[in-house]
């Protein structure tokens, strides 16, 4: 087995993973992930990103395959040692924002660092230094119910970025948006990440937005594959093959 | 068939909790059948039957009200949103829920029949004797159809709760300005009807002098404030511009203070003057044959329980306040806060089991002497009271927890540490009983105080 480059900050090698029902979620994927770059995960619904990133983030443990971070090896940790790892070197957005209800915005963006111990002086300052970055500094003193799902989003990506992470895992960040607060949280949270050199792994099934990255794998069911295959342009003449009769 | 088959299939913890509602109905059903019994014993004296009556609507009220958390609780009857395609939808899953709730009321009420026909040895083997004698009604036979009669308030009150709690129900348009932006009238909200409404009443508004009133750009319309409220362009400010005014908003924010506390406070101090000034009743009078004096501590205790219920809330909303003030970290900051959040789910069965065990203790202070004396109904109606009370304030806590499940797993995914979360619920009710159990004591004291002066 070839050895990986040295600036890879995340690897996985034949990553095999079946969900605890049985069905089948990653079968065999490889791959590195450079630092500051961003790594787009490409592919349709159900063909295991968020499998892929779960396992990556140590959120769900690696029976079969391996896993790096910076030399260490993720597959062989308990989950304390996987649950501090994702508190001190990785972020995590998800497609939903789920943020604190009863904690206001400033302090949802501050959590993290005070999970981290730090104190709430430093972790205030850095919470609403990354909130007017990414145009969400005039909701601080607000309440994530007051906010609008593409505000919440921002929020959410405050948080995933104020402690400063090594490695930024975004699970569909813009699923649930319109496209022009899909266009601006995006650009926000690449640009962050490109400005304080995060390493971001994107999973996202829309080709717009991993053209966005550096670099694009795609997943076709639990398998990476070279290209992907396109949906048929609708013609006429496909309608035919529908009916059973044919 | 669909509501057993969902009944069935729950796990070991839904099935015990639906035990509990089912004894505590049995409890009640069996004070309501000994009332029955006492009456069939003396038929001469119903001045001292129909208050033993009239004391079966505490541990009555108890069951209801812990079924009706039990069914709130319940993970079958949840909103499934897969389940409401094939039918099983909001309505489908109230009927369910109430039919789990009659199921489980309607064992309890059985078992209490099944019990008391044993202790009176219809079933078989031989009636007991002695004290029991004097509830039991040995000698006549039962009349069925009273004693059904009185075994269907359990059940059918239970159902009405449930039903009316969980009925299914859209959720309200906001107070407030709503957020969306759209033409008056778009989501199903009418526009507001061009009226004169409380602006043009007369007298409403301070009258502004005409000069003044011409140099306010534009003139202020009757029935501005109606109308401007769901123009598009406003909808978006409208709430920003109330928050950055330092106006709380029409939102109401989790912050907030839930109302009730000050006349939570007033109702217990109004409560315990009562019972302070009711004349001194006699020693321990009995609860079946109250003097009017002991009528009117009575009544003060009411008061008193209603205006601990009414301020529970506010006081779990000041714990929760306490605990995250003063530069909170993270522990404090979650536990703090999430204590606020839940108040008002919290706080109302908190005042409740608080009042129930106030006026256990008091009892046991006012009524010092040998157990036997109140006789073993009085015991088992205390028990089934503080226990109902108790396992309602347990079943809050797991209503809590469900909703906040979602949350609870963000945090974990953020990294969390799951032993930080467990701290901080195990702060979150050190905080609680630090508060209430003192005030619980302290208000019994007072109570017993007033009314053995």
């Amino acid at each position: 087995m070839e050895a990986p480059p040295d600036n890879d900050v995340l690897w996985a090698r034949t990553l095999h993973f079946r969900h605890p029902d049985g069905s089948p979620g990653l079968a065999g994927v490889s791959l590195g992930v450079r630092v500051g770059e961003i790594l787009a995960v490409a592919g349709p619904r159900g063909s295991g990103k968020t499998t892929l990133l779960h396992c990556l983030s140590g959120l769900l443990p690696v029976r079969d395959g391996e896993v790096w971070f910076n030399s260490s090896p993720v597959h062989t940790m308990g989950p304390t040692a996987r649950e501090r790892l994702r508190r001190d070197h990785f972020g995590w957005i998800e497609p939903a924002p789920v943020l604190v209800p009863e904690l206001n915005v400033w302090e949802n963006t501050a959590l993290p660092l005070l999970l981290r111990g730090i104190g709430r002086r430093r972790a205030k300052v850095a919470a609403l230094e990354w909130l007017e970055r990414l145009d969400a500094g005039e909701h601080a003193r607000r309440h994530p119910r007051e906010l609008q799902q593409a505000e919440r989003q921002r929020v959410a990506i405050a948080r995933a970025l104020a402690p400063g992470p090594t490695v930024l895992f975004a699970d569909e960040p813009t699923a649930p948006l319109h496209h022009g607060d899909r266009a601006h949280v995006l650009r926000t949270l690449t640009t962050a990440a490109r400005s304080h050199g995060i390493t971001v792994v994107l999973a996202t099934h829309d080709a717009r937005t991993a053209a966005l990255a550096d670099r694009t794998v795609s997943l076709l069911d639990g398998r990476r594959v070279r290209t992907l295959p396109l949906p048929e342009a609708a013609e006429t003449e496909g309608r035919a093959a529908c009916s059973l009769s044919v | 068939m669909l509501a057993l088959r969902l009944t069935r299939a729950a796990r070991p913890a839904v099935q015990v909790r639906r035990l509990l509602v089912a004894a505590a109905s049995a409890g009640t059903g069996f004070l309501l059948l000994s009332c029955l019994g006492y009456a069939l014993a003396h038929p001469g004296a119903p001045g001292t039957a129909v208050p033993r009556l009239v004391w079966c609507v505490a541990p009555l009220a108890a069951t209801v009200y812990f079924a009706l958390a039990v069914a709130r609780t319940d993970p079958g009857t949840r909103p499934r949103p897969g389940l409401s395609a094939v039918g099983l939808g909001p309505a489908r899953l109230m009927a369910v829920s109430v039919l789990t709730t009659v199921l489980s009321c309607g064992l309890g009420s059985l078992l209490a029949l099944m019990l008391f026909l044993q202790l009176r040895g219809d079933l078989a083997g031989t009636p007991l004797d002695g004290a029991a004698a004097r509830f039991l009604a040995t000698d006549q036979p039962l009349p069925l159809p009273a004693a059904l009669t009185l075994l269907t308030p359990v059940p059918a009150l239970a159902a009405a709760t449930v039903a009316v709690a969980l009925r299914p129900r859209d959720p309200r348009p906001p107070a407030g300005p709503p957020r969306s932006p759209g033409r008056p009238g778009a989501y199903g909200h009418p526009a507001p009807r061009e009226t004169f409404g409380a602006y043009g009443r007369f007298g409403v508004r301070p009258r502004t002098p005409a000069a003044a009133r011409q140099a306010a750009v534009p003139p202020p319309s009757p029935g501005a404030t109606a109308t401007t409220v769901d123009e598009p362009d406003e909808n978006g400010t409208g709430v920003l511009e109330a928050d950055e005014a330092g106006a709380p908003g029409r939102l109401p924010s989790p912050a907030a203070t839930p109302a009730g506390l000050p006349w939570g406070i007033a109702a217990v101090a109004a409560g315990l003057a009562v019972q302070a000034y009711s004349g001194r009743p006699a020693t321990g009078p009995a609860l079946t044959h109250l003097p009017a004096g002991a009528t009117a501590v009575l009544a003060g205790w009411v008061l008193t329980a209603a205006g601990l219920v009414l301020a529970a809330p506010g006081l779990t909303h000041l714990c929760g306040r306490l605990l995250q003030s003063v530069r909170p970290g993270a522990l404090r900051l979650l536990a703090g806060r999430a204590l606020m959040a839940e108040a008002p789910r919290i706080g109302r069965p908190l005042g409740v089991a608080c009042a129930a065990a106030a006026a256990t203790y008091a009892m046991t202070v006012l009524y010092e002497g040998p157990a036997t004396s109140r006789g073993p109904l009085a015991a088992l109606g205390a028990l089934v009271v503080t226990g109902s009370t108790a396992a309602t304030l347990l079943t809050a806590a797991v209503e809590a927890r469900q909703c906040r499940a979602e949350t609870t797993a963000a945090l974990l995914r953020l990294g969390a540490p799951a032993g930080m979360l467990r701290t901080a619920a195990v702060l979150r009710a050190v905080a609680l009983l630090a508060l209430f159990g003192p005030l619980t004591l302290a208000l019994a004291h007072l109570a017993a105080l007033a009314s053995a002066r």
